[in-house]
């Protein structure tokens, strides 16, 4: 379908429109027009990122100056799925291109995705090995500047990888042809022509239309540094499912310690002191030219390889100094002795037997009345330790990673005065009597880590199906957005089901409250809404509990009260793991089971690893059951730092905060049933908090206004009556006529655009006329009067 | 003719036929000829059948003088199913002559099993032929027209179909007894033509393997008189072996060269072989009462509670629910998860999860087969796009629709432009001051009005009295309910479903043949209207009926006006039929 939105012919590949996804590129359009950010919420399954794409790149081809489009996902099936979703976005325009000219235009486009080493390796043995840390070492072993050096001017004598080697023989630039490549494609493309699949990418990035990676990549300073630095300042920054974002920024700039962290950096710092006492006999001169580099300053273009950098700075490009390293770090072995009395110094803080919190600058200031370690040259410990290690030319990285969290955390804790908190937490849990020591450094403030990416592009996209309240997220990132706008979700009849049960059938109260959860009849219960609906309702339903703890132990009490042996009955039953790749062959299975018909149960926790990313439409997810509120562990003490944070710094309150928190993820968790209109699917909450009405004016005003009076207090009879009658309704065929409603025609658009038209020009008209009339009868009103 | 109690497709030293379990006999019939196998149900001694699973589902009978027997195979595609039926009825009956030899062993006197003694009738006979429908299904079958409705279908599976489908709804039986065995007034083609949905409905569940049913194998213990027993049946160690292939080793390592058959299940549920496998809270309580036991513990497997499960998979896993590449999409970064979110720290039920999540994928690879790696990369059949499409933004596939045949279309055009032309000065842009100003005129002095309103007598009192008959009148109707006479109602129940019948096989040929169903041959014009006028004849004959109906109730102390009224809307019905059915076969001719 083509129309134009103002002058800007868009494509969109389908043949009708949402209405809801028409008013999404009107505002996107809108905001990306004013250069400026915005926020937008549109409803799960109404085709967010089709409708985004679709705008975004025939923004790009129209207009002379093409702005590169950062497209940020949460997880890798999603970054699959938005390439997918490109690459049938630009075949589309090209077939639908007119001229031969505008066609080679469009295969000139070019999409790509980057995930990590692990996941694009094809070399035979290092993609064996498990660990991601440990595929990035064994990579860099075989591919850095020096040992590519050795290798080529002497082949033979050093082990070098051929699929990185043969990439260095293509002309930069061209490594790929042209087009959108998912990850799966670049992959098979690097098997089919002997090159890196990772290396492509990382050296096709400059070239390319549209970018998509993880929020990682752009708001990690350790990684935005190595991959995103390039990235020109118009730019248009898109973070998509993005009601997450906050955590996310705030776990980019957290580090936790531990002893055996500690105990393995001390060893990594004896070793570096042995290389240094042994290159110094063998090539002192090595030793002699970093320092002269450091008295320079830390920043020198030579090395400035993207296959060399093995960690960088945990500060943002903006911090990165350009003055000489102090001078008591300059040399090498000086390093070395700094870094120990450094660990040394931790080591003895945790031996401390009671709970400690600690700012910053507090830290620093025992931290020098002790060891007369200054904050200075704690900045510099990340980048000196990179030079140094870069001077050794060590191998096997990843046995320094403990190491290079220290460092990390040294430059951190002496950078950030504000927003930040040290926590040492000597026990695991309150009623432990063995010491696990760890020490938290904890960042409170999202807005640090996202600054720089709001300063640094002109336009930045936050979007998701669920970031209700919408003024939250400004308040949070501390920006400024021009637009800011949910959308409700048309609808024919109704899709989708919200039904809170508050309790039992035998009336008892449920809960996931601390108190009450695992009270025998609360279990019971909720077993029992889980048999029920595991009788009636066909193919999948997904159940999500608010945690791994409690998910674990109500399995167990249910297998021991017979509630799974009903259910076994009716479907099979699939359990997320700890084990991420166990869970997906059980996501697999779950999905062959529901296609099969046969039917089957996914127990699975809310901000879990399957509530992140795995979608649930059609038969995959015919309900969902939310067991209990997903609140946060509020005895945890590194939130409720953040919570006094929060209401000190930027007047959230606490409950507020929690109440939001827990809203969202459960919003996002009953969210993944739908898929276009025409999917359907029950959403249960269950727990009697739900029935408040400030919680429930915390969802998203697309699932919260098809929240009836009636259904939001009910009982299991109840809410099964009322979901019988639902599918019952909703298993009628579906061809009455949805178009003009809920559903777009081309002309549709055209004639909602004449009437934004005409209204535009009688708001404008209005105006005039305030002017000069009277502000009672207008001359027209007095023509039509028929007297 | 013995009625059969069931039939079955099945293969005897490798030649195809019929097995049929028949009160006294079971026989079997090489297609086509006449029953070579016959075995009188006496002596049937034992009864052996092939494992679940095996290729061939076969059914071995040993008899009382022979043990070697006959061993028949099931070639149907729900072979299983017939198999299962033929089991549950020869395991009676075997039990029953066990019952009857011990009996005889002890008083010989008394041994004397009443066989039914029955001549039998050697020739070939479908298996369905002893029932009255059937014949009817012989005699249509003269008819060339389909009498396969499936494709795909043998006409026996056909003829089978249609029984099970006649017998579970009596309603449809009686029907089909009337109009198609007895009074022979409708083919048995016609009969079904429009019913073909219940025939392929049927076809499609009896087809559907149901596969095994899911519930966990958990010998729980039963306390009887003080003892605590636990039963085992051999589905259960067949169950327990596949669940626990662990003990099927044990199993075959030990009895019964160590262990007796019992001793080994006795021991097993002491051991703490049995309560790891248990896997439950409880269970771990337990675990420190459970005495060692120098065999079975050698079975003794590592617990399988640790964050990483102990059989490694290595298979890749397909793009769009692979979690493992977004937790290595990236460095850990961040502060640990608190308590309550960190994975597997319930360690006692890590176990039952992993559990439950083998069990589940264990049913499926029974049901569906294990999916080849190769498949399992490549996201689904219509490519990458399948996942991410919104079906319902496509532009709908156009039907051609039917069109409306109307009388005097033309003149319907003319009246609706006449109608808008004159409706033209209605539909004018309202002027909403106007509408307001006029109705504010209008509600002005609404309070006087409502005081001046003065209700009628006379009419008033006219709706209450017709209100009150209403409601005496059905107060009426459901008192005196039901008293026709039992036989008198039944004729007429029968009268107005063969009516009913009649006049859906005539609609149906007037009609255009629905475009969902193309299982049947369609139909020539010329034979439809053949069908068309047959059945009109048949319809006019139903004033007839009804007339006698009508001239019976007197007989049955029934008022005949009673009978007339519920026979009313039916003659309705055929009247109007019989009216379009004159009007169409006239219409042509003034147009000539």
């Amino acid at each position: 379908m083509k129309f134009a939105i103002d002058d800007l012919p868009i494509i969109f590949p389908y043949d009708r429109i949402y209405p809801e996804q028409y008013a999404y590129m009107c505002d996107l359009k809108r905001a990306l027009d004013a250069r400026g950010h915005c926020v937008l919420e549109m409803p799960s399954g109404t085709g967010k990122t089709v409708s985004l794409l679709s705008l975004i790149v025939s923004y790009q081809q129209f207009y002379p100056t093409p702005r590169k489009l950062i497209y940020c996902s949460r997880t890798v099936p999603e970054i699959e799925k938005a390439l997918a979703e490109l690459k049938r976005l630009v075949a589309y325009r090209i077939e639908c291109a007119e001229t031969e000219e505008t066609k080679e235009k469009e295969r000139r486009f070019m999409g790509l995705g980057l995930t990590s080493r692990k996941n694009l390796c094809i070399h035979p043995e290092v993609s064996k090995e498990k660990k991601g840390k440990v595929v990035d070492a064994r990579c860099r072993d075989l591919t850095n500047a020096a040992t590519c050096e050795a290798g080529r001017a002497n082949p033979g004598s050093v082990e070098l990888c051929d699929w990185h080697e043969n990439l260095g023989n293509m002309e930069p630039g061209s490594l790929l042809p042209p087009g959108v490549w998912t990850l799966a494609d670049v992959l098979q493309h690097g098997r089919d022509n002997g090159v890196c699949p990772y290396f492509t990418v990382r050296r096709m990035m400059p070239f390319v239309d549209v970018i998509i990676y993880s929020f990682h990549y752009l708001l990690d300073p350790k990684v935005a540094e190595q991959v995103s630095k390039e990235l020109s300042k118009d730019a248009i920054v898109v973070f998509d499912e993005a009601h997450n974002i906050d955590n996310v920024c705030i776990e980019s700039l957290s580090i936790d310690l531990t002893r055996p962290m500690l105990d393995s950096a001390g060893r990594s710092i004896t070793k570096l002191g042995e290389q240094i006492e042994e290159i110094k006999t063998k090539d002192s001169a090595k030793l002699q030219e970093e320092y002269v580099r450091l008295v320079n300053g830390l920043k020198d273009p030579s090395e400035d390889d993207a296959e060399d950098t093995f960690m960088s700075n945990p500060l943002l490009p903006v911090d990165l100094l350009n003055e000489a390293v102090p001078g008591n770090i300059r040399k090498a072995e000086h390093f070395v002795a700094f870094l120990k009395r450094f660990v040394e110094y931790l080591k003895t803080r945790m031996r401390v037997l009671h709970v400690v919190a600690e700012t910053p600058l507090s830290f620093l200031q025992h931290l020098k009345d002790i060891t007369y370690i200054e904050r200075r040259p704690l900045r510099f410990c990340a980048e000196r330790l990179q030079s140094l290690i870069r001077t050794l030319e060590l191998n096997r990285l990843d046995e320094y990673s403990a190491l290079q969290k220290v460092a990390s955390f040294a430059t951190l804790v002496s950078t950030y005065e504000k927003g930040f908190l040290l926590i040492l937490e000597p026990f695991e849990t309150d009623n432990a009597s063995v010491p696990n020591p760890v020490f938290h450094f904890t960042c409170l403030d999202p807005s640090l880590a996202i600054q720089p990416v709001f300063e640094r592009f002109s336009s930045v996209v936050i979007t998701s199906g669920t970031i209700s309240p919408l003024d939250m997220y400004p308040k949070m990132l501390q920006f400024t957005p021009v637009v800011q706008e949910t959308y409700p979700m048309t609808l024919t009849r109704n899709a989708f089901l919200p039904l809170v049960i508050t309790r039992g059938s035998d009336q008892v109260a449920i809960s996931s409250r601390f108190e009450v959860r695992n009270d025998p009849a609360v279990v019971r219960n909720f077993g029992s809404i889980l048999v029920e609906y595991s009788k009636i309702v066909p193919d999948g339903i997904v159940a999500f509990f608010p945690s791994y703890l409690y998910m674990e132990s109500i399995v167990a009490a249910w297998n021991d009260m017979g509630i799974l042996n009903e259910v076994w009955k009716h479907k099979l039953i699939f359990v997320e793991t700890p084990d991420a790749n166990e869970t997906s062959i059980a996501l697999e299975n779950y999905r062959r089971a529901c296609d099969n018909g046969r039917g089957a149960v996914l127990l699975s926790v809310a901000r879990g690893k399957v509530s992140e990313g795995i979608d649930f439409d059609h038969n995959y997810g015919r309900a969902v059951i939310m067991f209990g509120v997903p609140y946060q562990y509020t005895e945890s003490r590194i939130l409720k730092a953040r919570l006094e944070y929060l209401r000190d710094a930027y007047r959230i309150r606490e409950s507020e905060f929690l109440g939001f928190d827990a809203m969202r993820n459960a919003a996002q968790c009953v969210g993944r049933v739908l898929r276009g209109k025409t999917d359907w699917g029950l959403m249960v909450f269950a727990d009697k908090r739900f029935a408040r009405a400030d919680k429930r004016a915390k969802l998203p005003r697309w699932i919260n206004q098809y929240i009836t009076e009636t259904a939001s207090n009910l009982s299991t009879d109840m809410a099964l009556t009322l979901s019988k009658l639902f599918m019952r309704q909703i298993s009628q065929n579906p061809e009455e006529n949805l178009t003009g409603i809920s559903l777009w025609t081309l002309d549709d658009v055209l004639q909602a655009q004449a009437k934004q038209k005409a209204l535009a020009a009688e708001a404008k008209q209005a105006e005039e006329e305030d002017e000069y009339g009277n502000g009672d009868f207008t001359d027209q009103m007095l023509v039509d009067l028929d007297i | 003719m013995p009625p059969s109690v069931c039939t079955a497709k099945a293969s005897y030293k490798k030649l195809p036929g019929v097995l049929e379990l028949t009160d006294t006999h079971l026989q079997w019939a090489q297609d086509g000829k006449g029953p070579s196998v016959r075995v009188p149900l006496r002596d049937v001694a034992a009864l052996f059948c092939s494992k679940e699973g095996a290729a061939q589902v076969r059914l071995k009978v040993s008899l009382v003088e022979d043990d070697t027997g006959h061993s028949f195979a099931f070639t149907s595609p729900k072979a299983h199913n017939e198999r299962e039926k033929f089991k549950a009825e020869l395991t009676l009956i075997v039990s029953r002559n066990r019952a009857a030899t011990e009996a005889a062993a002890r008083a010989p006197a008394t041994a004397n099993p009443p066989p039914v003694m029955k001549p039998v009738t050697a020739a070939p006979q479908m298996p369905a032929a002893s029932q009255a429908p059937s014949r009817a299904v012989s005699v249509s079958s003269a008819d060339q027209r389909n009498l396969t409705i499936i494709p795909g279908n043998d006409p026996a599976t056909d003829v089978r179909l249609r029984k099970t489908i006649l017998m579970s709804h009596p309603e449809l039986g009686a029907l089909h007894r009337e109009l198609v065995a007895m009074s022979g007034q409708l083919t048995e083609a016609e009969f079904w033509e429009g019913r073909e949905y219940l025939l392929l409905s049927l076809a499609a569940s009896e087809n559907q393997d149901k596969g095994k049913p899911g519930q966990i194998v958990d010998p729980r213990p039963e306390t009887v008189d003080g003892e605590t027993k636990i039963v085992m049946t051999p589905q259960m160690i067949h169950e327990i072996f596949e669940e626990y292939p662990v003990i099927a080793t044990a199993h075959r390592e030990n009895v019964p060269s160590k262990l007796a058959e019992s001793e080994f299940w006795t021991r097993y549920f002491k051991s703490k072989l049995y309560h790891a496998h248990r896997a439950s809270i409880r269970s771990t309580a337990a675990q420190h009462v459970v005495q060692d036991d120098p065999i079975l513990d050698k079975y003794l497997e590592k617990i399988d509670d640790e964050l990483e499960p102990r059989r490694q998979r290595t298979e890749p896993v397909e793009v769009f629910v692979n979690l493992g590449a977004t937790s290595e999409d990236h460095g850990e970064t961040g502060n640990e998860k608190d308590v309550t979110m960190i994975a597997g720290r319930q360690r006692g039920a890590l176990p039952l999860i992993r559990k439950f999540n083998e069990h589940s994928e264990r049913l499926l690879n029974s049901a569906l087969g294990s999916t080849p790696a190769a498949k399992r990369q490549k996201l689904n059949a219509d490519g990458d796009y399948g996942q991410i499409d919104i079906d319902d933004l496509h532009e709908p596939e156009s039907s051609t629709g039917i069109v409306l045949e109307m009388l005097d279309r033309q003149r319907y055009y003319e009246g609706g432009i006449s109608n808008s032309t004159s409706g033209s000065e209605a539909l004018r842009p309202v002027d909403i001051k106007t509408l307001i100003r006029h109705a504010k005129v209008n509600l002005a002095d609404w309070e006087t009005n409502l005081t001046q309103l003065k209700i009628e007598r006379k009419p008033s009192d006219a709706a209450l009295l017709s209100m009150t008959q209403n409601v005496a009148a059905r107060l009426d109707v459901k008192a005196r309910k039901n008293d026709i006479p039992d036989t008198l109602f039944r004729q007429m129940t029968i009268c107005q479903s063969a009516t009913n019948e009649f006049l859906r096989q005539f609609w149906t040929s007037v009609y255009p043949p629905s475009a969902e169903l193309q299982v049947v041959a369609a139909a020539t014009p010329a034979q439809r209207e053949a069908k068309a006028a047959k059945m009109i004849g048949y319809l006019s004959k139903t004033q007839e009926k009804a007339d006698a109906l009508v001239y019976m109730g007197p007989q049955h102390n029934v008022d005949p006006v009673r009978i007339e009224t519920a026979m009313k809307p039916v003659i309705n019905a055929v009247n109007r039929a019989i009216a379009f059915h004159q009007s169409k076969t006239s219409k042509p001719a003034p147009r000539r």
